[in-house]
């Protein structure tokens, strides 16, 4: 086919111009490189907020004592949520299957025989198992009768069983927490992941919340409340209304902020999604710049390529090549610069992204999909500029291009 | 078969109008090897670019085997060039970077049948300019006088009707310019319409016939009854190597 043979002139001449092809290259390969990493960002970072919303729950909310931060360990200095706003929110606000309270203390100290740790030390009531889902794979749970009892037992995870425990059979065990002695009646299932802040969800011990909150901690207040909805689609709603009822209870009016906070799946998404979003639009940037830069520097070349080679032009023009040829040629050669910038830009973007992934925690997912993206700015880019230089080579008129 | 009939050609540059060419009538039949001779100025470029239908006459019709060039679009223009026309320049044009074998097969590429054998014929084309054993040189490897038998064999790769040299020893030594001459009667004697045009009165006695244009007139057109012999005139010059090789 001819446009093939007046192609293939168009990939002779940047063979034979490598350093000058290199230039036009560049900005393509930067920019596409850019591009793929954000893909990759991006990609990491969705992957990372499914998992962080599954592990929280889609369903779940926590209203957690102390307002600003949204997300991290709870302030336990803030002593204004008590179990009656807990019941107050079961009481008055319509559709929540379970409103569970829960108080806690990170880094308590626990001691068995003469192995010691720290883990954190959760008081809840029996919900909190459905709450989180999550059960005793050896033994039993805590039960109503265990929080009406203030009894002196507890429900330990995986790591604290392994640090303290070995291969001893924890349960009828008495560990020492804060120098309180409480019975394991038993092991919580391993979870294996890490929480919002990074620690480890297994180095955990769970007690009624009556024995951690007077036995244990001596303290009147809750650090939050696990509460899951019936319905997803009310949560934000549902959130509104526990605020309300939470500035009522705790008579916080204009302009004090709340005490409180409320996480849901949405707030946990926001917040991993920002942790990426300073890279992402960085590299936007960079990718925009670097694509326009590029294209306007190929068209630059290109022109400068047409003016350089007016007689060869002419010449091709007296031989029997038309406008048309003339034109495919230099969009040919438009197209291949941008097509191998795409994908030596995406080889790149593919190493830097592998990059990322090895020696930093940001999430990042090494995918296919960047690749059809890339291909598609380059057809843009190759004949968005090289259109002009194109054009403009098409139109010499072939007597005043051989004088 | 090449009928010019009243070619005019004017340029306008604001409120001057420049006749160039005036009422330029002639023919050329096949087989024919005519100089159009003239000082700079006189309009033989133009006449050049309107035979080698590059440039079309402000007036007038230019037939070359029947088709009125002057009806045509710049396209089939482009066509009408790739098939009946084969151009040899003063500054032979060939391609820097492309060796004598692509340069020779360049109009193929803007055929629109790209002949299977393309390198064959360009390999032909070479031979017949005396280049068989230069097909892979660059034109950087190749002195003037080859390179311009280079130009020579991709002018005649498509079996042109009319091949068109404009002053194509201008940039060559004596040597190198009889050499070409020597080609060029050697493709008339093999039946090729040829055409030069130049300035040069001893060049244009190498042709059968002589059109002097004056002023953008035809002057003078006629026979030379004893054509220059270029064979004659190398074998004067004193022997001397190829120079390049």
């Amino acid at each position: 086919m001819k446009i093939l043979r007046t192609a293939s002139e168009g990939l002779e001449s940047l063979a034979a111009n490598k350093l000058r092809t290199c230039f036009m290259m560049a900005g393509t390969v930067v920019g596409i490189a850019a591009l793929t990493v954000i893909m990759a960002i991006g990609k990491g970072t969705e992957a990372q907020v499914m998992r962080r919303v599954e592990n929280f729950g889609p369903r779940a909310m926590m209203l957690v004592a102390g307002g600003g931060r949204t997300i991290g360990p709870p302030d336990a200095s803030v002593a204004t949520l008590t179990l009656a706003d807990a019941r107050a929110v079961r009481d008055e606000v319509p559709g929540l299957e379970i409103v569970t309270p829960q108080a806690w203390q990170m880094g308590a100290g626990l001691r068995f025989g003469g192995n010691q740790s720290k883990a954190t030390m959760w008081g809840i009531e029996p919900e909190w198992h459905d709450a989180w889902n999550w059960y005793t794979v050896e033994g039993d749970g805590i039960t109503d009768e265990d929080v009406a009892t203030m009894a002196r037992v507890c429900v330990i995870g995986s790591s604290v069983k392994r640090d303290l425990f070995g291969d001893v059979d924890p349960i009828g065990e008495s560990l020492y927490i804060n120098k309180v002695a409480v019975e394991v009646k038993g092991v919580l299932e391993r979870r294996g992941v890490a929480g919002a802040s990074g620690g480890d969800f297994d180095n955990r011990i769970l007690l009624p919340i009556t024995t951690a909150m007077r036995r244990v901690m001596n303290v009147d207040h809750i650090g939050g409340v696990r509460i899951i909805t019936s319905d997803a689609n009310r949560m934000a709603d549902q959130a509104e209304q526990i605020t309300r009822l939470m500035r009522v209870r705790h008579r916080i009016t204009p302009p004090a902020e709340d005490d409180f906070r409320i996480n849901s799946p949405l707030a946990i998404a926001e917040v991993v999604r920002g942790t990426s979003g300073t890279l992402t639009m960085l590299l936007t940037g960079l990718a925009g710049l670097s694509l326009l830069v590029g294209g306007v520097v190929l068209m630059n070349i290109l022109l400068i390529s047409v003016a350089e080679r007016t007689a060869e032009i002419g010449l091709r023009r007296a031989v029997g090549a038309t406008r048309r040829d003339i034109f495919h040629q230099f969009l040919t050669e438009s197209l291949s610069v941008t097509f191998l910038g795409m994908i030596l830009g995406s080889a790149l973007g593919w190493g830097v992204s592998l990059a990322i992934q090895r020696w930093t925690t940001m999430p990042v997912v090494v995918s296919w999909e960047p690749l059809a993206v890339a291909i598609g700015f380059a057809l843009l880019i190759g004949t968005f500029f090289g259109v002009q230089p194109a054009r403009r080579a098409a139109r010499l008129n072939p007597v005043e291009a051989l004088r | 078969m090449i009928e010019l009939e009243g070619i005019e050609k004017t340029y306008t540059r604001g409120d001057v109008v420049t006749r160039v060419l005036k009422d330029i009538s002639f023919e050329i039949h096949p087989g024919q090897y005519v100089a159009i001779m003239g000082a700079s100025g006189t309009g033989k470029s133009t006449l050049m670019n309107i035979l080698g239908c590059l440039d079309k006459p402000t007036d007038g019709h230019y037939r070359l085997d029947g088709t009125d060039m002057v009806e045509l679009d710049d396209e089939d223009l482009s066509h009408l060039r790739n098939h009946k026309i084969g151009f040899v320049f003063q500054q032979f044009h060939l391609l820097q970077r492309t060796t004598a074998l692509k340069n020779t097969l360049l109009p193929l590429i803007y055929a629109d049948r790209y002949p299977e054998e393309a390198e064959e014929l360009a390999e032909e084309a070479l031979a017949m300019v005396g280049l068989s054993d230069r097909i892979d040189y660059r034109p950087s490897q190749l002195s003037g006088g080859q390179q311009q038998r280079v130009a020579i064999a991709r002018a005649l790769i498509n079996n042109p009707a009319i091949l068109l040299a404009d002053e194509p020893t201008g940039n060559l030594d004596s040597r190198s310019g009889a050499e070409v001459m020597s080609i060029f009667q050697r493709l008339h004697r093999q039946g090729r319409t040829i055409v030069i045009v130049t300035h040069d009165r001893e060049l244009a006695e190498h042709a059968q016939r002589v059109i002097v244009l004056e002023d953008g007139q035809i002057a003078e057109d006629h026979r030379i009854s004893q054509p220059r012999d270029a064979e004659a005139e190398l074998a004067a010059l004193a022997p001397a190597e190829e120079n390049v090789g």
